[in-house]
């Protein structure tokens, strides 16, 4: 666990440090804020989605939180 | 001129002489959304073949946008489940009997078949309400609640998280917490792990007496890290790291475990006193551990090709279980008009098992620690394919339908199978059909 949250949080920094070289400027967003460039297009199709997958195999989460809500597993 | 109107007219020119000077938006312009309704609605239908579950569901997501980028975020499911599951019996030469998990009656398999419990039946209320809004000028804080019942289980849900931008809006920093307490109640009781199946009783009574324990909970814990970078004008990448904490009753109080032969792997029989209704052959309920700490690196793309998008996203998952996952997931939204769109998808997916899974307990063997026969924790494969075709209305709606089919195919280690077992159905393999239509509209 402690060793899992120290990981994250060097991804984190090296991440915040190595990444303002990326990215675009204010008046060239036209594209990413588009519906369809969304991280979650559809968040029922998302939310079921989970929820079928969560019953039938034993993984969950990632996208989001993976933990409970159901009697199926 | 009237006094008045020279005062206006005065205030007018300062006004716009301060908009040239930019010096009269102390807030920074941004988009606003416009305050109103925004219903997300969709009926699914899952179906399993072989008269296994079925899943009708009704999904909304009502999202009501205030000023300031403010959002509240409410969500109703109900989903009615009939049909059979396997009871992680295994299957034999000649009919097999259990009793149900109520302890009233009993019911019988085909030889051949897999065990299947056919008294499966429950529905389900889902209530997720969550809170999002600005903190400060780079931060986003969204608070969330979360609750559901079915007949025999109750949850409910906490979770918190924060956001906030760096290197011009083009990397989001996130963190967040879950808090779940689920309480459990099983049909006729709480049986005991590793102990043998019960006998029915034949009377319409709850009895929660002998091999039978109290209501039972359990305690869910999830961290979430996750970095979303912008990495071109059309690509956008997200990493997340899960943590994942379980603990208390994280059995299935409805499945069981064959104990067999340790020569020829069959399920050793009973031979019922008479008058005593009960099963033909020795089960034994299953027992897992009470903690499970699970990890997950999921990264997720989005990429925009020409009005096409790529949606591609890869999760790995290890717990301390022993068992590992990944799964990879491709959507391709295929624009064919400015309203209509084609959504293929395919999801790839393959889990190792369990350490304490098992088909079977060897009858005269010691019996270990933990075990179960649930095929959700074996080694398998799934694989699903689907598509999606989703229009624009007149009145500027979304509408979608998608079809999809899921299949798991498992595998039993050859050197986990005894004696017959090598020659029969050692996995009840899965398919199944998922259609959902949706509609979006807003108010």
């Amino acid at each position: 666990m402690r060793h899992g949250m120290l990981t994250a949080g060097l991804i984190l920094l090296g991440t915040i440090s190595g990444c303002s070289s990326m990215g675009v400027e204010p008046w060239e967003r036209d594209i990413l804020a588009k519906e369809e460039m969304q991280l979650t297009t559809d968040p029922i199709e998302a939310t079921t989605d989970d929820h079928i997958y969560f019953s039938k195999e034993a993984s969950s989460g990632g996208r989001g939180f993976g933990g409970g809500g159901c009697g199926c597993n | 001129m009237k006094m008045s109107e020279r005062r206006s007219i005065t205030g007018a020119l300062a006004a716009a002489t301060c908009t040239l000077l930019g010096t009269s938006s102390p807030e920074p312009v941004q988009a606003q959304e416009e305050p109103g309704w925004d219903f997300n609605t969709a009926l699914l239908y899952y179906g399993e073949d072989n008269d296994r579950v079925q899943d009708l569901s009704l999904n909304v997501l009502a999202r009501r946008t205030f000023t300031d980028d403010r959002f509240l975020t409410l969500g109703l499911t109900f989903d009615t489940l009939t049909g059979a599951t396997p009871n992680g019996a295994l299957p034999q030469s000649v009919p097999q009997t259990f009793t149900q998990p109520s302890g009233r009656r009993t019911y019988t398999t085909a030889p051949g078949d897999f065990p299947i419990d056919d008294t499966f039946r429950d529905s389900r209320v889902a209530l997720t309400a969550a809170w999002q809004q600005p903190l400060g000028r780079l931060s986003t804080i969204n608070l969330g609640l979360s609750a559901s019942g079915e007949f025999d289980y109750t949850h409910l849900g906490l979770n918190a998280k924060i956001s906030r931008d760096f290197n011009n809006r083009n990397t989001t920093l996130s963190a967040g917490l879950a808090f779940a307490m689920d309480d459990l109640d099983p049909v006729g009781g709480t049986p005991i792990g590793l102990t043998p199946m019960r006998n029915a009783d034949n009377d319409d009574d709850d009895d929660e007496g002998g091999n039978r324990g109290p209501t039972e909970s359990k305690d869910i814990l999830d961290f979430v890290f996750g970095v979303t970078q912008v990495i071109s004008r059309n690509l956008l990448m997200q990493v997340n790291y899960s943590y994942s904490d379980s603990s208390g009753y994280l059995s299935d109080p409805y499945k069981i475990l064959s104990a067999v032969d340790a020569v020829t792997g069959d399920v050793v029989p009973i031979t019922q006193m008479p008058g005593i209704d009960g099963p033909s052959h020795l089960n034994y309920y299953e027992l897992r551990p009470d903690s499970r700490r699970k990890h997950s690196l999921y990264t997720q793309a989005k990429y925009y090709m020409d009005g096409k998008v790529l949606d591609a996203s890869y999760r790995y998952m290890t717990d301390d279980w022993e068992i590992d996952s990944h799964t990879l997931e491709l959507r391709f939204r295929w624009p064919l008009s400015d309203s209509r769109y084609l959504e293929p998808h395919l999801r790839f997916y393959t889990q190792s098992a369990a350490e304490f899974y098992r088909p079977s307990l060897i009858d005269g063997d010691p019996l270990p620690e933990y075990a179960s026969a649930d095929y959700r924790l074996g080694d398998f494969d799934a694989i699903t394919a689907g598509m999606k075709y989703g229009w624009k209305t007149g009145g500027g709606n979304d509408v979608s339908v998608r079809l999809e089919l899921y299949k798991q195919s498992g595998n039993v280690s050859s050197s986990q199978l005894i004696g017959n077992q090598l020659n029969r159905d050692s996995y009840p393999d899965l398919n199944a059909i998922i259609f959902q239509f949706a509609y979006r509209f807003g108010m």
